[in-house]
């Protein structure tokens, strides 16, 4: 029945919200519920074309009411539609603001395709190795760049760093994946997998939000 | 209630009872015969169906379906809310109960059954509560587990609210006391 589709896809938005990750796009949904909007249309196109533009309601009420049943059905899935991608960058933002790497995003599908290609049964995509849309990816860098620019205003206040106030200047942190070498006022770290530091927060703190450091307590 | 609000639509997405009281040859994909004929009764899903409901073409023509209130708002489901709401699992009735008796209470005028599902949400509310509050000490499980299984999506969200109220004042309580 028409709607079905799309009701899979805002199911599919229900679980992302519970997620702390975005699972991968459904892209062969996300086509398969605008196919079905362009029969519709297509439908209300064939059901109108004997008339010629002069179609009274009232007069064929069957054609009528079959062309509200085509109208509502789009609609729906329209918003189906809108509320899916809504959900999804709703959650892009978020974890912009958190400081995560469009990057990681793609690198997390790795982990995840094996999952949910089994689960759901619905394949994300022409084997891609994201699991953001080619729009997605491009829509995040904009907000990226578009928070960066907003940040930028004020240089002392860091918009999307911790709320807690640190305890300590000087922390321990375990260095999760390679991150090359940076630079502190004591001179340049090379941070390499399983070795630990004692270091300034503020050096690392942006490294710590992004996953390559642990911080130890 | 926002048009992107996922929990409103998959609200919308719930079947109720419809009657045509028109013949409909195009529309046989809703029942899957070849055209709708007078009076057939059919399931539509609420989006479709409230917006039939209210239709009609012309000043004075009826609209062509007339709708009934869903399996999950029935007479003995009402009558067992009446004899003891707790009692109830309403997620078994509709996981969107709730939200489908206030799209109902929109097209019916039915004094009796807001009067009812006031009393139901009051009387459960202080027991998601109750549970809510418990659920750190008892594990999630023990007695309460039968009825929290039974919670439809809105007092889900009632009781993890809760429970996330109760474990943000522990915190900080804890918090407190150690700095």
């Amino acid at each position: 029945m028409y709607g079905d589709l799309g009701i899979k896809l805002v199911q599919h938005a229900k679980r992302t919200q519970n997620l702390a990750h975005l699972p991968p796009y459904q892209t062969e949904l996300v086509r398969a519920v605008t196919r079905e909007v362009r029969d519709l249309n297509k439908d209300v196109d064939d059901l109108l074309e004997p008339f010629q533009g002069s179609f009274d309601p009232s007069e064929d009420q069957a054609i009528a009411y079959t062309l509200l049943v085509n109208h509502i059905s789009m609609r729906r899935n329209k918003r189906c539609l809108l509320a899916y991608h809504r959900t999804r960058t709703d959650k892009l933002e978020e974890l912009v603001w958190n400081g995560v790497d469009v990057v990681d995003l793609s690198g997390q599908q790795v982990r995840d395709a094996g999952a949910s290609r089994g689960s759901t049964g619905v394949a994300s995509g022409d084997g891609s190795t994201s699991s953001l849309s080619p729009q997605e990816e491009d829509y995040v860098r904009q907000y990226g760049d578009l928070l960066a620019a907003y940040k930028g205003q004020w240089t002392d206040i860091d918009l999307t760093g911790s709320l807690e106030p640190p305890r300590d200047l000087f922390i321990d942190v375990r260095v999760l994946k390679d991150a090359g070498e940076i630079q502190t006022e004591y001179g340049a770290i090379t941070l390499t997998k399983n070795s630990q530091f004692y270091v300034r927060q503020g050096d690392v703190e942006r490294l710590i939000a992004q996953g390559y450091l642990q911080k130890l307590s | 209630m926002s048009y992107y609000d996922v929990d409103a639509i998959l609200t919308d997405a719930e079947k109720v009872p419809c009657r045509f009281e028109l013949d409909v040859p195009y529309l046989g994909h809703l029942d899957n015969s070849s055209g709708l004929k007078a009076g057939t009764r059919l399931n539509l899903p609420l989006w479709l169906a409230e917006m039939f409901a209210l239709a009609s073409a012309g000043q004075d023509a009826s609209p062509p379906l007339t709708l009934s209130l869903p399996p999950c708002l029935s007479e003995q489901v009402l009558a067992a809310l009446k004899a003891d709401p707790r009692a109830v699992p309403l997620r078994d009735q509709s996981a969107y109960f709730y939200g489908v008796a206030v799209r109902m209470l929109d097209l019916f005028d039915e004094k009796e059954l807001s009067a009812i599902l006031r009393n139901t949400f009051v009387v459960r509310a202080a027991d998601v509560g109750l549970h809510a509050r418990k659920a750190e000490e008892t594990g999630l499980g023990g007695q309460g587990e039968e009825f929290l299984r039974g919670l439809d999506e809105w007092e889900r969200r009632l009781f993890r609210r809760g429970h996330e109220g109760v474990k943000g004042a522990k915190e900080w309580t804890d918090n407190v006391k150690k700095s």
